[in-house]
């Protein structure tokens, strides 16, 4: 447990403090998911009720709330599975098994520019899957924040979400719109996604020069070990039969690498690790082939920098 | 689960740190971003010194010859740093020694790296179970361990030639990357490259939940996670109910650890199991082996659908 410590009062502080009692809600071993859930089961405090005062829906399906993004979610998931496993399973070109992995949809062809299809015409499937899935994350997202807002939470998930569901636009929305056609998008299906990917990587000579691909990955990799860290840390420490369980963890860490981030703090730093890592891989897709068009010969500039020209 | 015992033994450890030699540096700063404050005393140990010289014999050989490669000049050390390597030896010295400049070099930084790694993982055990930890952050060190000797030791020995291990450089290591993919094939359709994959995205996906779901409830206290096992208070309440009513079930304070754990471990495993099956006794391509697997056929062109 953090204990009060002097904070700097010449800088902000962007710390926190656990409010007034939350800590005597503890209960030894726990209460079961029957016994806790009535109490915050609470109508009102959505997003749609603060802006038309009544919210009609405002309820619960089994154990997931519903809410006006759930709606919008679950009509987004329902068309979009609809297209998705039409073209890719029921009307692929093999068995359905094999269509699992090999069925595909492609974007529109370039000619079509940033124009919609219609029915019958290729690209169609894939507009409207894009359409559909965007819309599902969209709703997904809006829905975190609901659920933010009902169990009074700070919109953290909410934001992460959001990094990943940049991804998604940058890849199918933003660069295609940039380059003017919808055929830059990716191809759906689950290898040709990654023959896409390998392609991609390639067509910009070698996306492993892309400095911002080297970042996103560091990203990745970091995150992996922060994650590994992290979970390690505290199932030993939960084991644990000591009088005060977070500060072995901080001297476990003090004692391996000198400095223990600490229980909040580690939680924020791996928020911003993964989010960081996401956002510079968008970075990363969003350059090539629109400002850069080759990786390698990017690093021409490195040579040719005045400091070191006579080198 | 709730039950608190005592210390064991003669373990004695508190917030005042007793018992323990050197001061704590204190930054007040650094709690106004909710991290801890203080720093160290740390514990300087034998596995502790023997990863930190034999890891300093590691660079300090890479960076010497590195400078040495660039004829002493520092201005061309700093311009060409991402693209000097130390190579392996050449694929005709096989396992056996090589002169220096031939990867005698690759060799004896490689051993001290070798050491370096696990002597660290010796310095986790040892410093956890002296704690009264369980050592489950060195097993959890493991999996990229097992990574790192199957890359740069198990693979090459088992073909043969120290030349498959990758070189001691940056660009060099992208590079070797790059290639072994390519020569085997395409990685993509490798399988474990596949799982390895997805345990890399999906431990990256579950941190960002994990560590959005705790900061965003640090006003419950849902980040004093030793206490919130033993006894859940309000902030792991929430914490999942919001991932029930999200996406219709949930973790609890111990068991996201433990999905943790496992993303992270396996992500190091499977890649290293995928590394190690490409060569030419078991996988020489992996996109043939795809095709012949019946994921993707290229003899039929898909037809274009609407």
């Amino acid at each position: 447990m953090s204990k009060a410590k002097a904070k700097d009062p010449r800088f902000p502080d962007f710390s926190y403090t656990v409010e007034e009692g939350a800590r005597a809600t503890r209960v030894p071993g726990g209460r079961t998911i029957e016994e806790l859930e009535p109490e915050y089961k609470i109508k009102g405090r959505t997003t749609f009720s603060a802006l038309f005062k009544i919210d009609p829906f405002d309820f619960w399906v089994g154990p997931f709330y519903v809410g006006f993004w759930g709606l919008v979610s679950v009509l987004g998931i329902i068309f979009g599975s609809y297209f998705y496993i039409d073209a890719t399973i029921l009307r692929g070109p093999y068995s359905y098994p094999q269509n699992f992995f090999a069925g595909r949809i492609d974007p529109p062809p370039a000619e079509v520019g940033l124009a919609l299809v219609g029915p019958g015409q290729p690209g169609f499937a894939w507009q409207m899957t894009v359409f559909f899935a965007t819309l599902a994350f969209l709703g997904w997202l809006m829905r975190q924040v609901d659920i933010s807002m009902k169990l009074r939470m700070g919109y953290h998930i909410a934001v992460a979400y959001g990094v990943v569901f940049s991804s998604w636009l940058t890849l199918q929305i933003i660069r295609p719109v940039l380059l003017g056609q919808w055929h830059e998008g990716f191809v759906l299906g689950i290898m040709p996604h990654l023959d896409w990917v390998s392609n991609f990587g390639y067509r910009y000579n070698n996306f492993f020069y892309n400095p911002f691909h080297a970042i996103g990955i560091s990203g990745l990799f970091g995150s992996t070990w922060l994650l590994a860290c992290h979970g390690s840390l505290i199932l030993s420490a939960a084991q644990y039969r000591g009088p005060e369980g977070g500060d072995i963890e901080n001297q476990f860490f003090r004692d391996t690498i000198i400095y223990s981030i600490g229980e909040s703090g580690i939680h924020r730093l791996g928020f911003i690790f993964a989010c960081g890592g996401v956002l510079s891989a968008n970075l990363c897709i969003l350059l090539s082939g629109w400002p850069v068009q080759d990786w390698v010969s990017f690093w021409n500039f490195w040579n040719t920098l005045p400091w070191w020209s006579g080198v | 689960m709730a039950t608190v015992n005592t210390t064991p033994g003669d373990l004695e450890l508190g917030p005042r740190d007793k018992g323990r030699v050197g001061k704590p540096i204190e930054l007040p700063i650094l709690e106004n971003f909710g991290l801890d404050s203080q720093i160290g005393p740390t514990f300087i140990g034998f596995w502790n010194l023997t990863a930190f010289i034999t890891g300093g014999m590691f660079f300090f050989i890479w960076l010497v010859v590195m400078a040495s490669q660039v004829g002493w000049n520092p201005i061309a050390f700093a311009k060409y740093f991402f693209v000097l390597q130390i190579d392996p030896p050449p694929a005709a010295f096989g396992l056996g020694w090589a002169p220096l400049e031939l990867g005698g070099w690759w060799l004896i930084s490689t051993f001290f790296l070798t050491v370096s790694i696990f002597a660290w993982l010796m310095h986790l055990y040892t410093r956890a179970v002296r704690l009264g930890l369980k050592p489950y952050l060195a097993y959890g060190f493991t999996g990229a361990i097992i990574l790192y000797l199957v890359i740069y030791i198990i693979r090459p020995m088992w073909m043969g030639t120290w030349a498959e291990a990758p070189p001691h450089g940056l660009k060099a290591l992208l590079d070797w990357t790059n290639n072994v993919s390519v020569r085997y094939g395409n990685f993509y359709y490798n399988p474990f490259h596949m799982l390895s994959i997805f345990f890399l995205l999906g431990s990256t996906v579950l941190l960002a939940m994990h560590a959005g779901t705790i900061w965003a409830l640090e006003k419950y206290g849902a980040h004093e996670e030793w206490q919130e096992i033993q006894a859940p208070g309000t902030g792991t309440e929430r914490a999942q109910l919001f991932w029930r009513w999200c996406m219709g079930f949930n973790a609890n304070a111990y068991s996201i650890h433990l999905w943790a754990f496992w993303f992270a471990w396996l992500c190091g495993v499977t890649g290293a199991i995928g590394v190690f099956l490409s060569m030419p006794d078991f996988v020489n391509n992996w996109y043939q082996w795809g095709v012949e697997a019946g994921i993707n056929y290229p003899d039929k062109l898909p037809p274009m659908l609407p």
